[in-house]
């Protein structure tokens, strides 16, 4: 490999056709003289600009488009030598980094000698020991191009915001399912908004037997075995349901406060006092109305129970997943549109108050497709004020425009696999920890079960990896019709 | 002059060309490296087939060049009296010359191998100069026309003129395809023709070409020769396509010349020297450059 040119933090190396290079590899390129070497990453792989190329291809198509027949006799066998100048190819490759004195700095502002430089792949390992990615708390993502395996530490997570994302099929929630059952082994608190019913049976191997998880993986069905009773509500989170899942107008919304207060003054807060209330209660016949139509939302909902001894699950699972770490699975998968948000709304509500009082230390929120049951407002609650009280959240889809660019902005880490849409990627390439190139370069030659890690868990050194398997029962597959045809 | 209308002949006839071409791929503290490479096109059976020859890379020094040509004239021609040793050219033609060595051989290849067809040469069929020995040349044409083969050689440059003007560019409002001969053209010895000369506008559009046809076949057998030419190779701009694939063959290409530069350097460690452009070097932009 040749240095050729470098303009800004690009890179082009000339590479020949025995030095088998491909999108993502790493390179080192050497300035012995200089004491320091410039870390580079294989962005794109083009054909080297050959002179007279074009000649050559014309002319072996002479006869309308088939190739014409005939002997070539080379005694001094150049063929070879012509074939290793045509299929040299241009490595268009992204300055990560100088390494001077076996310690790295972004810099990017000196020029490697052309001719004296050597160059040579850098093996992940290398790269990690020299990023010094450590691995307190390890989780093995899965291989790397070169057989080595790509290994990151859990406390890089922590406090973090990330986004899962990718086309479908391409092992989103098999990368979520890994980092949860890793970060639950070492006993963090994680909640899953579980859209499609996925991650159900995190805790049975794929022959439907117990795995060592399985104790730390609580399912909670909203109307079944999540319940809440209204004595256990704080009025703002009923209110932010009323409100944003139900779209209930502020002078409603007032009223209702009114209710509550007398109610709870009373101490008489049940649906069915709840509902007398509203029916007795002096107001505008149109807002009377209002607030009955709520009222039978929430308790068509099933969600509100009067039951104090059905609505504990939550908390007991909570604090049994602070003890000794584990994942409450929120079931989604049944519940309609309005019910879903009333779910969000009310756990979101209930994370904060838990994590304000201190009786929880901090969770990992995971949420799917979370456009469709997180409201506006949410988006830039979540990445900010939630942050500080200890929700760390990782937003999973196959939609990345329905995630806000300032979500992107802020992400920390990005896992991205294969996109082919042009929009979709630049969507994505407008995360800051990456740049527009590598993303829309890399992530449309991605195979399936292969991601892009982007971010501080990688120390920004983007990489790919195959996402290693996992023994877990798999749900939430599409049903098909022809399945059993075949 | 008066021209003669042709008929294509559509009776099946093998049409070969040959071509061979060379090329200076560097310069050495001792001498120069040149490549030469040569092409047989022929097309039978509404199909074209090549053999290609090379490239052979020679290193001439003043020390070698005569060795060199002298070996490769005797193994080409195989005939003593072929043999000059006085006259070894120059560094700078020896390029030209050497593939002019490997066009005589691949001429002298398809005259004994084809038999009833038509073989076409790029350039003249003028003899006498240095390449072109007027014995070889004789050889060549009679060996032939014994295996009743006609030879053409089409040029694509010529210096005749007539009333001042090249031949190559008088129209005469006759419809093509025509043959125009030329009569009366003298040489000065040691210049012989060993062809009648014709100008060929065998397509219509605004390409003429000398043609030279063998003196010693019937003035019917050349205008038949054409004829079937007409009737058997795709012409395109007067131009046999058999005669454009053998130079489009044999030309070397930009990457090719890379490419012998990097096999001369890995197999026999030569380094290429970049001499400076003395032209560029004095004058600037002013100087054209010793290559142009």
């Amino acid at each position: 490999m040749k240095l050729y040119r470098k303009e800004g933090n690009i890179v082009q190396i000339l590479s020949f056709p025995n030095e088998t290079v491909e999108k993502g590899d790493y390179l080192l390129i050497e300035d012995a003289d200089a004491g320091k070497a410039l870390i580079v990453q294989v962005i794109d792989v083009q054909f080297a600009s050959i002179p007279g190329i074009l000649e050559e291809l014309l002319r072996s198509l002479p006869d309308g488009g088939e190739s014409i027949q005939g002997e070539d006799f080379d005694p001094l066998e150049i063929a070879p030598h012509i074939t290793y100048i045509q299929d040299a190819s241009l490595l268009v490759c992204k300055i990560r980094a100088t390494v001077e004195n076996d310690s790295l700095t972004p810099s990017s502002s000196w020029l490697p000698s052309r001719s004296q430089s050597t160059i040579r792949k850098l093996p992940i390992p290398t790269l990690l020991k020299l990023a010094k990615i450590d691995e307190k708390l390890p989780i093995v993502l899965g291989g790397t191009k070169d057989s080595s395996l790509l290994t990151i530490d859990t406390s890089s997570l922590d406090g973090r915001l990330n986004i899962i994302t990718g086309k479908k099929d391409t092992g989103k929630s098999h990368l979520s399912k890994l980092l949860i059952l890793n970060m639950i082994g070492y006993k963090a608190t994680v909640v899953v908004f579980d859209l499609n019913g996925e991650y159900l049976s995190l805790g049975m191997t794929a022959d439907g037997k117990r795995n060592a998880y399985h104790d730390k993986i609580h399912v909670l069905t909203p109307s079944q075995n999540f319940k809440v009773a209204l004595k256990q509500l704080n009025l703002h989170v009923l209110l932010e349901i009323l409100i944003h899942a139900l779209h209930l107008p502020g002078t409603s919304a007032r009223e209702f406060r009114r209710i509550w207060q007398s109610l709870k003054e009373r101490d008489m807060l049940n649906l069915h006092e709840l509902g007398e209330a509203i029916r007795n209660w002096h107001c505008n016949q149109h807002v009377r109305d209002a607030l009955f139509s709520r009222y039978y939302a929430l308790v068509n909902s099933g969600f509100f129970t009067d039951n104090i001894a059905e609505a504990t699950l939550l908390e007991e699972r909570l604090s049994k997943a602070k003890e000794q770490g584990g994942a409450i699975i929120i079931n989604l998968r049944n519940t309609s549109p309005i019910d879903r948000q009333i779910v969000v709304e009310y756990l979101l509500g209930k994370l904060v108050e838990l994590l304000t009082s201190w009786r929880l230390k901090a969770i990992f929120l995971f949420a799917e497709e979370a456009h469709l049951y997180l409201r506006e407002t949410y988006w830039d609650d979540i990445v900010t004020r939630m942050r500080h009280f200890g929700i760390f959240t990782t937003f999973i889809t196959n939609q990345p425009d329905t995630i806000r660019e300032n979500i992107y902005r802020q992400a920390d880490n990005i896992f991205l696999f294969n996109f082919t849409n042009e929009h979709d990627l630049e969507v994505v390439s407008r995360a800051a920890r990456v740049d527009a190139e590598t993303v829309k370069s890399i992530a449309r030659d991605l195979p399936p079960h292969h991601c892009l890690v982007l971010g501080k868990v990688v120390k920004d050194f983007p990489m790919v990896v195959k996402v290693k398997a996992l023994d877990v029962k798999t749900m939430g597959e599409t049903r098909l019709f022809f399945k059993d045809t075949n | 002059m008066q021209p003669i209308p042709l008929k294509p002949k559509h009776e099946q006839t093998i049409v070969a060309a040959v071509d061979t071409s060379s090329i200076k791929i560097g310069e050495t503290s001792t001498g120069i490296l040149i490549a030469v490479r040569g092409a047989n096109v022929w097309k039978q059976k509404r199909n074209y087939r090549y053999v290609r020859l090379g490239p052979f890379v020679f290193h001439i020094t003043e020390e070698n060049k005569k060795e060199v040509y002298n070996a490769l004239q005797r193994a080409y021609s195989n005939s003593p009296h072929e043999q000059n040793h006085q006259n070894s050219p120059n560094l700078q033609q020896m390029p030209t010359r050497m593939a002019n060595l490997l066009e005589r051989w691949l001429q002298t290849m398809l005259s004994k191998t084809i038999s009833n067809g038509l073989i076409l040469f790029d350039g003249s069929l003028t003899s006498g100069t240095a390449d072109t020995p007027i014995q070889l040349m004789k050889e060549i044409l009679e060996t032939a026309r014994k295996r009743s083969n006609v030879v053409l050689a089409f040029s694509k440059m010529t210096n005749l003129r007539f009333n001042g003007h090249l031949i190559t560019d008088i129209l005469f409002g006759h419809e093509p395809p025509y043959l125009l001969e030329t009569a009366g053209l003298k040489t000065k010895p040691p210049i012989v023709l060993l062809g009648d000369v014709y100008v060929a506008r065998l397509t219509n559009g605004n390409c003429a070409f000398r043609l030279d046809i063998d003196k010693e076949v019937s003035t019917q057998q050349k205008i038949g020769a054409a004829e079937k030419l007409l009737g058997n190779d795709l012409l395109s701009q007067s131009y046999p396509e058999t005669l454009r694939l053998a130079h489009i063959l044999c030309t070397f290409t930009a990457n090719e010349v890379i490419a012998m530069q990097h096999f001369t350097a890995h197999t026999y460690g030569l380094k290429i020297i970049n001499r400076p452009d003395m032209h560029r070097l004095l004058f600037g932009p002013f100087g054209k450059g010793e290559s142009s």
